[in-house]
Order: structure tokens, then C-alpha cells, then sequence
């Protein structure tokens, strides 16, 4: 009896194990972890992308010759009328504030918009501050057209970029699935905080060549460097290649390649290393002699004070390409290398989206300024964009793991949003340092969503097939699941038998006792006398 | 007969969509796969070398090859050959000769890696020359050959890839916008279902055997020991061996060049998830890198003018980019004489850069505005403070 008990004990013992540690465990152990990510949020932020974002730009007024006590309201009604006239994918407006007396105003800083009076009407946009002028005569003063130039003014130009970039176009209300900012065009790189400049100088022979580099770019590039810092940081490095002319040599013959001409003898592949930086975006500037075998490159369209001419490629760099060969033991001077970087400047323009094919870049400071506004708009959209690219995938893959690290990414991601949408609603902020703390609050933004998107541990084999789970488990949980079972069952079932066998053994041990020897006898004069009945 | 008119209209508007989809992509990659190891394997490692230099020769630089290979068949023992690697028995071409740049060797070629690779999702560890990173505007080439059977394929004799697997890691691509198209071609037994579950856009596929058939190797060396090329292999590099950077030979010539005569099994090829028609469709958009270069068209004589400028002194100033960083750099904000008060403008008026107003456009509007703007003031103020409100 007892020994029945221990036993029955211990089957129940090990298959209390089984279930309720080991199958717990199991579960543990094999159950992939899927942070909760606020679904519900970030896709509400994607419907209605940009809807808590009101864009406003403050800009002062202030007036020469006449004092208008009233003219601030009266040009913010103007502007205000205007913008409505047309949709907009992103809510914005301008501020008109009036100068009070004694304020110092930086016009570097604080967009400023200056009345002067003269003989004609018309306006100004300066080149170097942001500051924007409008004239006018007496004439507009009686016919009251001055809050009306004003604005338009403001709007059209000097806001010209967000007018364009920032508004829908007809086109675009009818197609749903466009609702993006605008695409920028087939030259310029997408935007990265960070850029790599790879200069080289590249000859078709072997023979030694300098070039004074170094002072050129300390002197003409590294101020547009600084100039350009609060946008894009660029990172640059130098270095001269050997017996390398791009394969410039084949063209010498013809006269006026086309794009397919240049473009299939052309060979970049070796410039094109853009691995060995760390930046994500790199742009190139080659400056090409060709090799005195190959000869003067009939197509470079050079002249007397310029012996190159400049070619583009989209998303990749500039190439400058001399006409004639580089005479022994050359040196590239200053008065060679300052008008290439002069030339390369306007097309860094264009690589980096700021200025269009014709590089009108009139007014630099305004498109530096409404570039940051608008990068700051279409990083906020691509974080949303990735965030909601996120959460579609670990809806459509179950099996997918979601670490931690990924939630408190992008919950970091949604504050950093909400201090840079919150810094572009603040209507009393409108200076340059606010706009580059939105753009740099933007950029983390979107570094942290891509983190969150391509975080290391979200990758595995997601489709396990049905039979390959049972391929796994069965060799090993079979054996031991089996055995648990088969010997629970085993002792219960022993319950009927053992009785039987308990009987039985009753019995041999009383016809081995000599002590219960009569009552043995007994019995089987019971037995025989029934036999007999 | 107005079925049939109807059904050519209907294919004809249908090809004519396909002609006008935008074919533009910047940038091209190639991702080269060998799965299987051991000597007896040379032709695969032989395949992908092969695709390697070819996709070399058509301009895709290095940076922009991801090639995994396998085993190192060149530094075997029992290669007759040490060094090299051949894809004839003429042994005219060495595809281990030039430099060739693996990025994934040996045991590094793991079913992870691969979809590592595709879906970019790596430790900060990882160098950039072993990630692909592409963008929307990259067209990529992918490239596996190995053993493989009904969806799926082997990766060194011990684990394995479905075809489901690259389906859903094209998926996690296309969602991330990290391609343009995709040409996706596969050397292996029943090579045709590792692309049958593909579901993203944009995504052109061809195998070399269907569902149950076998793909074949084309010949062996005697001296090297083993076969050296498979059979669809061997005809997409005759076919590509014509192919120069001009070249205008389209997908569909690729596609049309494989019979069963020549590749003893049924190529497939999967286009309903490409827009574009193959036979509009260059080779050298997937198998090469063609810039598009064009002429610097901005005034270049303004940057000469502003450079000598600068020299000469203020007196001929010209308003350049370059110029103006110069000076602010030489002003630190600070000390900037750019800071004035009010009533004091410090206007830097050139007769260039005054623009007058176009009176007549502007009277119009001025005189269509005025009956309206006290209602428009009205309403912007309610706009205004509504708009307060929300933020």
C-alpha cells in the first residue's frame, strides 16, 4: 500500500513538474517579446499628419519716413487673406509684428520688413540679411495700397519657398496618396545633417602633380562651411589620383557628346567609394586633366579665363573637366582652384536642394532660413513615416520580436516631435537660433525613428513553418512528455490491478503462515463443504 | 470581333501605361549570393564570380556589390589552380585575378545575414561596406545560386531560406522605401517557387527551373576536377557578354535567349508585380550604373566675376555665394555692423535687386480685396484665435 502511494506520489510529482513548471517555462522561454507600441497614436498621427502644426513666423515692421501707428494689423489682415486664398498641406502664417521703440533689431536674425518711401513702388529683398524692403510713393499711401504690397510681398517672396512647398497644389488635392511636402529634384541628395565632401584631382598619367588645396579651402570654402553649419555639417577630405582620367580619353573625338555619350564612357566607379565615411551622404568634386596621349578633349567647352567646363551628376557631385593635359610637374594655384570653388559652390547649392537648375539663389539668407523650416516639415513627416512603417510591419509579422528599446525609442521619438512642433507654434520665437533648434530637434527626431526602425534585434526568420515547429519539438519534448504521461497513467491505472494482485498476495502469505495455520484449516473445510454443496 | 477590339484597346492602353512609368533611379547595387561550401560546389562560387565581374565591368563600383561567397574554392587544396577561379574549361578567364571584394565569407553566410543585409538591420558594429544602403532611388540586383528545393534554399548544408522569407524581407524593403526595382535571379533545382511568394511591388523575378525540375550544371574541367558552371548561369553571361554600357539590348532579349535546349529546364520568369514591360526595360538599368551626366548650365561668368571681385577689392563686388560667407565669416555676429535700430535702416540697395511692382496685377487684386476685407479681417481674427486655441 504504501509503496503504491510513494509511487503514485512521484508520477504525480514529476507530472506536476511538467505542467506547471515546465510548460510555464517553455512558454517563457520561447514566447518572442513584443513591446507595446502606441499604434493608435502614431497612426492617427500619419492621418492627420501635420494637423497640430501651425507654423508661425514672426516679422517686424518698421518705417522710415512715415510713421503707420496701425500698419502691422493691417498687413497681418492682408496676409492672413492671402494665405487662405490657397490650401495648404501644412498650417502657417506670419506674425506682423510692429517694432517697438528703442528694440534693436538684428536683421541677420529677425525677419524685418522696412516701409521707405520713394518715387516708385516696388520691393527689395536683400542679399545679405533678412530683411525685406518695399517702397512706395504717396500715391500708395492715399490709395491705401501699402498692407496690401506688404503682403504680398512677404508672401509671395520672401516666404516665397514656404508658399510654394508648404501649400497643396490642385493636383495634389486629388490624389489621396500624395500628401507629402513635394519631392525635391533628380539632383539633390536627400537631406542629412551630416555631409561628406570627397574633392580629387584626378590625372590620366603618372606624372607628378600638386595642387595647393589646402589654402584655397581655407580661404573660400571653409567660411561657406561655417556659413552653412547650422543646416548641413560637412565633413571634406582631399587626395590626387594617378593614371585615372574616367575614361575622358575615348570621348577626345567627338565634337558634342550627348548625356548617353558621357554618361557610358564616363567611369565613376572608382570615385564612388563611399564607404570609407561615415556620413550616410557623400558629394564628389573631381577636377579630370586628361593624359597628353590622349590629347586636348575636343568637347570642353573652355575659354581663356576658364580652361574647364563643369559637369553634373545627379546625386553624386561635380565633375570638372580640363580641356588640355597638365604640363610636367605641375602646381594647381589659388587663381586655378578659387573659381572652381566658386563654381562648385552654386552646384553645392543645387545638391543640397537649396537652389533649382538655373542656381537663382538671389537671396540666400531667406532660402537658408525657409530651407530649415521646410526640412524641419518633411523630417517631422519621414519620422512619422518610418514610426508608421514600424507598426505596420510588427502588425503583419507575429512572430516578429519588438525589444524594449524599440518603445522607449520611439516614445523619445514622439516627445522630441512635440518639442519641435511646440517650438514652431510659439509665435513669439521666430529668431535664426529657433529654427535651427526645430531643424536640430527634427533631425533627432528622425535618427531616432530610423534607430527604432532598424534596431538590430528585430530581425529572424519569420516564417516558421507548422511542420518545422513539430520537426523541432517533437525529438525533444516527445521523449519526455511521453514517458511523464504514459507513467502517470501507468500508476493510476495500478489502482484495480494492485488490489487483485493485493488479494492474491493475501493469500500466498496466509498459506505461508504457520501461525494462522487452523484458521487456514478452517477455511478450507468452509471451501470443501461449499465444493461439496 | 468587338471582344477582340475592345480586349487590343484595352491591352494597348495598358501597354501604353507601362511605356509611360517612371523609369528613373539613381544608383545601382548588386547583391551576389553563393550559398553552398565545399570543393565539389566550385560552379556556384564560379556563378556568382562570374555575375560579379560582369556587374564590375558595367560600372557598379565595389562599394555598391554586396558578394557573399561561401567557401574560398580559390585557396583549396585540392585546387589545381591556387589563386584562381575559372568558369570554362579554356581557363581564359580568371574571375579571382582583379580584385575581388567579398564581403561575406565563409560562415558568414548565414540565412541571418542575408536578411540582415536586406532589411539593414544591424549592430553599430557593422561596417557601411557591408550594409546595402539603398534608398528609393536605387535599382538592386539580387543574384543566389546553391541547392535548393520547393521553396527553399540551402544555405551551407545547414540551414535553409523559404521563399517566403525573402518575400517578407522585400516587404520590410518596400515598406522602408529602400529600393526603386528589384531584379531578382535565382540559379537553383526548382528555382521558380523561391519567387512565387513574393507579394511587393516593383519586383521583377526569373528563375532557372520550375516546380519538381532540376537545373543543371554545363561542363566540367577535367584538371580543375568538377563542374565549373551551371547551365542558366553560363547562358545569361553569353548573353551578357555582348552587353556594353550603350548598350540597348532590353530584359525581354535576356529572357527570350533561354530555351530548354540550351538550359535543359524551364526558365520562369514573374513580371505581374513589375510595372514596366521587360522589353522596355535596358539590362544595363539592372546590371550596370549609367549616371546621368549633364552640362553645368548656371552663369559660370558670375562665380569669375565674383572671384576676381573679392580680389580686386569692394569695388567690383559681386554678389556670390562664396563672397557673402567670406564676410560674415570675417563679421562674428556679435561684433556685426548689421545690428541697428529702428528708424535706421542699413539698406543695401542695388538697382538689380529692386523689383516694382506689377501695378496693374496689383491695383486688380487690391480693388477685388478692398470690399471684402473687413470680412476677411473678421474672419482671420476668428481663424487666428481659433487657431490659438488648438495649439
Amino acid at each position: 500500500m504504501s509503496q503504491l502511494y510513494l509511487r503514485r506520489v512521484v508520477a504525480l510529482w514529476f507530472g506536476a513538474v511538467f505542467a506547471l513548471v515546465g510548460v510555464p517555462l517553455w512558454y517563457k522561454l520561447t514566447t518572442i517579446y513584443r513591446a507595446p507600441l502606441p499604434g493608435t497614436y502614431i497612426s492617427s498621427l500619419r492621418e492627420n499628419m501635420h494637423s497640430d502644426v501651425h507654423l508661425v513666423v514672426p516679422v517686424y515692421v518698421r518705417s522710415d519716413t512715415y510713421k503707420f501707428p496701425d500698419v502691422h494689423e493691417a498687413i497681418q489682415l492682408q496676409a492672413d487673406a492671402l494665405l487662405q486664398s490657397k490650401p495648404r498641406a501644412v498650417n502657417w502664417s506670419l506674425q506682423i509684428l510692429q517694432a517697438e521703440k528703442n528694440q534693436v533689431l538684428d536683421p541677420e536674425s529677425d525677419y524685418v520688413l522696412t516701409l521707405t518711401l520713394d518715387d516708385f513702388t516696388g520691393y527689395s529683398i536683400a542679399y545679405d540679411s533678412k530683411e525685406t524692403i518695399v517702397f512706395f510713393d504717396d500715391t500708395a499711401v492715399v490709395s491705401n495700397d501699402i498692407p496690401f504690397f506688404a503682403a504680398q510681398t512677404l508672401i509671395e517672396h520672401t516666404f516665397g519657398t514656404e508658399w510654394t512647398h508648404l501649400s497643396l497644389d490642385s493636383s495634389d488635392q486629388n490624389d489621396q496618396g500624395n500628401r507629402g511636402l513635394g519631392k525635391s529634384s533628380e539632383m539633390a541628395i536627400s537631406y542629412a545633417p551630416k555631409v561628406h565632401l570627397s574633392l580629387s584631382l584626378l590625372t590620366g598619367d603618372g606624372r607628378p602633380v600638386a595642387w595647393n588645396i589646402e589654402s584655397t579651402l581655407n580661404q573660400y570654402f571653409t567660411p561657406l562651411r561655417q556659413f552653412l553649419s547650422p543646416l548641413i555639417n560637412f565633413t571634406v577630405d582631399t587626395s590626387i589620383l594617378h593614371f585615372n582620367d574616367l575614361n575622358l580619353g575615348s570621348l577626345h573625338d567627338i565634337q558634342d557628346p550627348s548625356w548617353q555619350d558621357l554618361a557610358h564612357s564616363i567611369d565613376l566607379s572608382e570615385l564612388s567609394s563611399l564607404n570609407h565615411y561615415r556620413e550616410k551622404n557623400a558629394i564628389n568634386l573631381a577636377i579630370v586633366f586628361p593624359s597628353p596621349e590622349a590629347g586636348q578633349l575636343g568637347f570642353v567647352n573652355a575659354t581663356e579665363d576658364r580652361p574647364w567646363q563643369s559637369f553634373m551628376v545627379p546625386q553624386w557631385g561635380a565633375l570638372v573637366v580640363n580641356k588640355e593635359a597638365l604640363p610636367d610637374n605641375s602646381r594647381l594655384t589659388q587663381d586655378y582652384l578659387a573659381p572652381v570653388i566658386y563654381s562648385f559652390a552654386c552646384e553645392l547649392f543645387q545638391f543640397l536642394g537649396l537652389s533649382n537648375e538655373k542656381a537663382d539663389l538671389s537671396t540666400p539668407y531667406i532660402t537658408i532660413d525657409s530651407f530649415k523650416r521646410v526640412t524641419t516639415l518633411k523630417n517631422l513627416e519621414h519620422g512619422i513615416e518610418t514610426m508608421w512603417s514600424l507598426i505596420k510591419l510588427t502588425d503583419q509579422f507575429p512572430q516578429m520580436a519588438v525589444p524594449k528599446q524599440v518603445l522607449s525609442d520611439v516614445e523619445q521619438a514622439i516627445s522630441l516631435r512635440l518639442k519641435a512642433v511646440e517650438l514652431l507654434n510659439d509665435p513669439k520665437r521666430g529668431d535664426e537660433a529657433t529654427w535651427n533648434e526645430a531643424l536640430h530637434l527634427s533631425n533627432s527626431f528622425v535618427e531616432v525613428c530610423e534607430r527604432a526602425f532598424f534596431h538590430k534585434e528585430m530581425v529572424q526568420q519569420n516564417f516558421f513553418p507548422q511542420e518545422h515547429k513539430i520537426a523541432v519539438y517533437l525529438p525533444f519534448l516527445g521523449p519526455i512528455f511521453v514517458i511523464i504521461l504514459t507513467g502517470l497513467l501507468k500508476t493510476l491505472r495500478e489502482n484495480n490491478d494492485d488490489d487483485e494482485d493485493e488479494v492474491e498476495e493475501k493469500q500466498v502469505k496466509i498459506s505461508d503462515s504457520p501461525a494462522d495455520e487452523t484458521e487456514q484449516l478452517d477455511e478450507k473445510t468452509h471451501d470443501s463443504s461449499l465444493t461439496k454443496e | 470581333m468587338r471582344l477582340v477590339s475592345f480586349l487590343s484597346l484595352f491591352l494597348a492602353f495598358f501597354t501604353l501605361q507601362f511605356a509611360t512609368a517612371d523609369p528613373s533611379h539613381t544608383n545601382n547595387w548588386a547583391v551576389l549570393v553563393c550559398t553552398s561550401r565545399f570543393w565539389f560546389n566550385y560552379r556556384h562560387m564560379a556563378n556568382v564570380l562570374s555575375m560579379y565581374r560582369t556587374v564590375k565591368r558595367l560600372g557598379i563600383p565595389d562599394s555598391q556589390i554586396i558578394l557573399m561567397l561561401s567557401d574560398d574554392v580559390a585557396c583549396n587544396s585540392r585546387n589545381l589552380f591556387p589563386g584562381s577561379v575559372f568558369n570554362n574549361q579554356d581557363r581564359a578567364l580568371d574571375l579571382y585575378g582583379e580584385s575581388v571584394e567579398v564581403d561575406y565569407k565563409g560562415y558568414e553566410v548565414t540565412v541571418e545575414n542575408f536578411i540582415r543585409l536586406l532589411t539593414d538591420r544591424w549592430g553599430e558594429e557593422q561596417p557601411k561596406s557591408k550594409r546595402l544602403l539603398t534608398d528609393e532611388n536605387s535599382n538592386i540586383f539580387i543574384y543566389m545560386t546553391g541547392h535548393g528545393g520547393a521553396d527553399f534554399l540551402k544555405f551551407q548544408d545547414a540551414e535553409e531560406i523559404a521563399s517566403q522569407d525573402i518575400a517578407d524581407a522585400f516587404a520590410q524593403m518596400h515598406e522602408k522605401k529602400r529600393y526603386n526595382e528589384i531584379f531578382f535571379m535565382i540559379d537553383t533545382c526548382q528555382a521558380n517557387t523561391m519567387y512565387s511568394k513574393f507579394y511587393s511591388p516593383n519586383v521583377l523575378a526569373v528563375g532557372s527551373s520550375k516546380l519538381d525540375e532540376s537545373s543543371y550544371s554545363h561542363h566540367s574541367d577535367v584538371e580543375v576536377g568538377v563542374a565549373v558552371i551551371d547551365r542558366f548561369t553560363y547562358y545569361t553571361l553569353d548573353f551578357m557578354e555582348n552587353i556594353a554600357k550603350n548598350s540597348s539590348l532590353s530584359l525581354q532579349d535576356l529572357f527570350d535567349s533561354y530555351t530548354f535546349e540550351k538550359v535543359h529546364s524551364h526558365v520562369g520568369v514573374r513580371t505581374d508585380l513589375y510595372k514596366r514591360d521587360p522589353s522596355e526595360v535596358l539590362v544595363t538599368d539592372f546590371f550596370g550604373s549609367v549616371k546621368h551626366i549633364v552640362k553645368d548650365t548656371h552663369n559660370q561668368e558670375n562665380d569669375f566675376r565674383a572671384f576676381y571681385g573679392s580680389t580686386d577689392g569692394q569695388d567690383n563686388y559681386a554678389e556670390h555665394i562664396v563672397n557673402l560667407a567670406i564676410d560674415k565669416s570675417k563679421n562674428s555676429p556679435s561684433e556685426s555692423p548689421k545690428v541697428a535700430s529702428v528708424g535706421k535702416a542699413n539698406l543695401m540697395k542695388s538697382e538689380k535687386s529692386v523689383v516694382t511692382f506689377d501695378k496693374s496685377k496689383g491695383n486688380n487684386m487690391w480693388t477685388a480685396a478692398v470690399p471684402f476685407s473687413l470680412l476677411i479681417a473678421a474672419f482671420a481674427l476668428a481663424m487666428g484665435t481659433k487657431g490659438q486655441k488648438n495649439v
